[in-house]
């Protein structure tokens, strides 16, 4: 029998390496109050917007008590009524052509050589890049030097020519992925089986690129109806959306609480719409995978 | 794609065109120019003499306010916005939707809206106060310091989601590969995930940078007039009885040149701007 030699087994420390493992738990405990604090940076206005409309004083240095009267009370502001219905109706303008002409517009600017494409995507960032009172000035102007001719031209129409300036963009850069990932070989299949190129657009290649559009559109509506800077300074007429008219009226100190029950409203509405959207998306992917 | 639809782009730039270039190429022409709303279209005439105003005490303080402001409100929310970005990266939540849903959400309420309540929650007397007996944040309100909060609270989702999009889009085999090499985690992150979401970083940036620069809203309704930026000067100078737009169009020429500068350095960094949703 021959006599085995032992060796000292080398430890892990020898081979450089160092012992991090103690660290872990501190490091847990900074991530999670970070995360904490970062949440009450994002929430606290919500929270306090939120407070606000259920609190029974028109004063927002005090809580009296619990009560649900601002809520009905929306409807009876007409002030706030108009801006809501101003802005409702410069989104849903905004948006839908945005959404319709803007998937247009993106297939066209792939269809493009690369060259010309990235140029053209350069421009597209513009309206994105370019700070908004710069954008809200510099057309302000232009509508204004187009007054000559179009006396009336500052109200809903240069709303809606603003928003677009901005949301198509949106639209654009939304469904660009999309069409990159899309087959080239779907369209031409669609070709070589007959159909016409703008059939097999509508039929095959806008069916392909859905989530980009959707996703476009709800990135445009969001801009649009958040937007306060542009509309500011395209607006005319009385032609208030809701940012304007709250900005106005903060000023001057008299804000009714019905207008932060209407965004509560809105917020509790958005939230409850992602989480049917959410589930819809959970259950056809387990059906889908159950199919398999 | 097919070359027929290239047709389809050229609405599009001709759109573009109108809209991009033309209101600039107004705003730089009226800058060099003596209109303001007692001036005809037809008495314009080229004047340089307005372009003292960049050397007014009162400008260039408002210059400094929002160079200061946006530089230490961008530096904050990256470091924040990374963290966050981060985290959610790492986490082993299964449904990020939910949580990126979670960044977003706030976004979707109105922005002046969200500003006055942290206005009356930095004031002596506020809801909180109220309710809990303890102000957060003291008697705050028109001081710097507000108006550097209320920038970072509002502007923190537009630094998390571009670095967000940034971290997703490394490749999970360049983690496994740098941890077989013998990285340890913090070198992993330092050598290979930070490089590769600097793109992130530097479109977040601007996101934030940008806005910060230019905005007049939050400085004016958290700072109560103490704190002059550029923005507000802009607006006075349409708020006025005699409206100066030649005055405006400069300051806002003035901006338009650090947008440039931006949009040159992220160019550099984001070829077609894959990182900008």
């Amino acid at each position: 029998m021959t006599e085995t030699k032992t060796y000292p087994v080398a430890t892990l420390e020898e081979y450089g390496y160092k012992d991090y493992s103690k660290l872990q738990k501190p490091m847990k405990v900074l991530r999670t109050v970070l995360f904490i604090l970062v949440f009450i940076m994002l929430y606290l206005s919500i929270i306090v917007i939120a407070i606000q409309s259920l609190n029974s004083s028109v004063r927002t240095s005090e809580f009296l008590s619990v009560t649900f009267r601002w809520y009905p009370n929306i409807f009876n502001e007409e002030d706030l009524m108009t801006a809501i219905r101003n802005t409702f109706i410069v989104s849903f303008i905004a948006t839908s052509i945005a959404t319709i002409a803007g998937t247009f517009f993106a297939v066209g600017v792939y269809s493009l050589e690369k060259k010309k494409r990235q140029s053209l995507m350069l421009m597209n960032n513009v309206p994105m890049l370019n700070a908004d009172i710069v954008t809200g000035f510099s057309l302000m102007l232009m509508f204004r030097l187009l007054m000559p001719i179009f006396p009336n031209i500052f109200g809903l129409f240069t709303l809606v020519m603003a928003h677009l300036f901005f949301t198509f963009p949106y639209v654009v850069l939304s469904v660009m992925p999309k069409l990159k990932e899309t087959d080239p070989n779907l369209m031409d299949a669609a070709l070589d089986l007959g159909v016409k190129p703008y059939k097999a657009l509508i039929k095959v290649v806008i069916p392909a690129i859905k989530a980009g559009i959707f996703s476009g559109m709800l990135l445009a509506l969001t801009m649009s109806i958040d937007d306060f800077v542009i509309s500011y300074f395209n607006t005319g007429a009385g032609f208030d959306n809701l940012s304007i008219w709250i900005y106005g009226v903060v000023g001057r100190r008299n804000l009714t609480p019905s207008v932060y029950a209407f965004s509560t409203l809105l917020t509790l509405f958005t939230l409850a719409g992602l989480m049917v959207y959410t589930f819809i998306q959970h259950s056809n992917k387990k059906g889908k995978r159950e199919q398999k | 794609m097919n070359k027929v639809f290239k047709a389809l782009a050229v609405p599009y730039q001709i759109w573009l065109y109108i809209l991009v270039f033309i209101p600039l190429l107004a705003m730089v022409g009226i800058a060099i120019s003596n209109y303001d709303s007692s001036v005809l279209l037809n008495q314009i005439n080229v004047d340089l003499s307005h372009w003292s105003i960049l050397f007014q005490s009162q400008n260039v303080i408002a210059f400094r306010n929002s160079v200061v402001f946006a530089v230490l409100t961008t530096i904050i929310c990256a470091v924040l916005g990374y963290f966050t970005a981060y985290y959610i990266f790492q986490s082993k939540f299964k449904n990020k939707f939910i949580i990126l849903t979670i960044v977003i959400l706030p976004m979707w309420s109105n922005l002046i809206l969200r500003v006055d309540a942290l206005n009356n929650v930095f004031s002596k007397n506020n809801i909180i106060s109220s309710i809990f007996g303890f102000s957060p944040f003291g008697n705050i309100t028109g001081t710097g310091l507000a108006i550097l909060i209320g920038l970072v609270f509002t502007y923190l989702p537009f630094m998390i989601l571009p670095v967000y999009t940034a971290l997703e889009k490394i490749d999970y085999a360049l983690q496994e590969a740098a941890l077989d090499l013998g990285l340890t985690p913090f070198k992993k992150f330092w050598k290979v995930i930070f490089p590769l979401s600097l793109k992130g970083v530097v479109t977040g940036s601007i996101m934030v940078f940008l806005p910060t620069l230019a905005g007049f809203a939050i400085p004016k309704i958290l700072g109560k007039g103490n704190f002059l930026f550029i923005g507000n000067v802009i607006e006075n100078k349409l708020l006025s009885s005699t409206i100066f737009y030649n005055h405006g169009s400069l300051l806002a020429v003035v901006i338009l040149v650090f947008i440039l500068g931006s949009i040159l350095l992220l160019t550099r960094f984001d070829k077609e701007g894959e990182t900008l949703l």
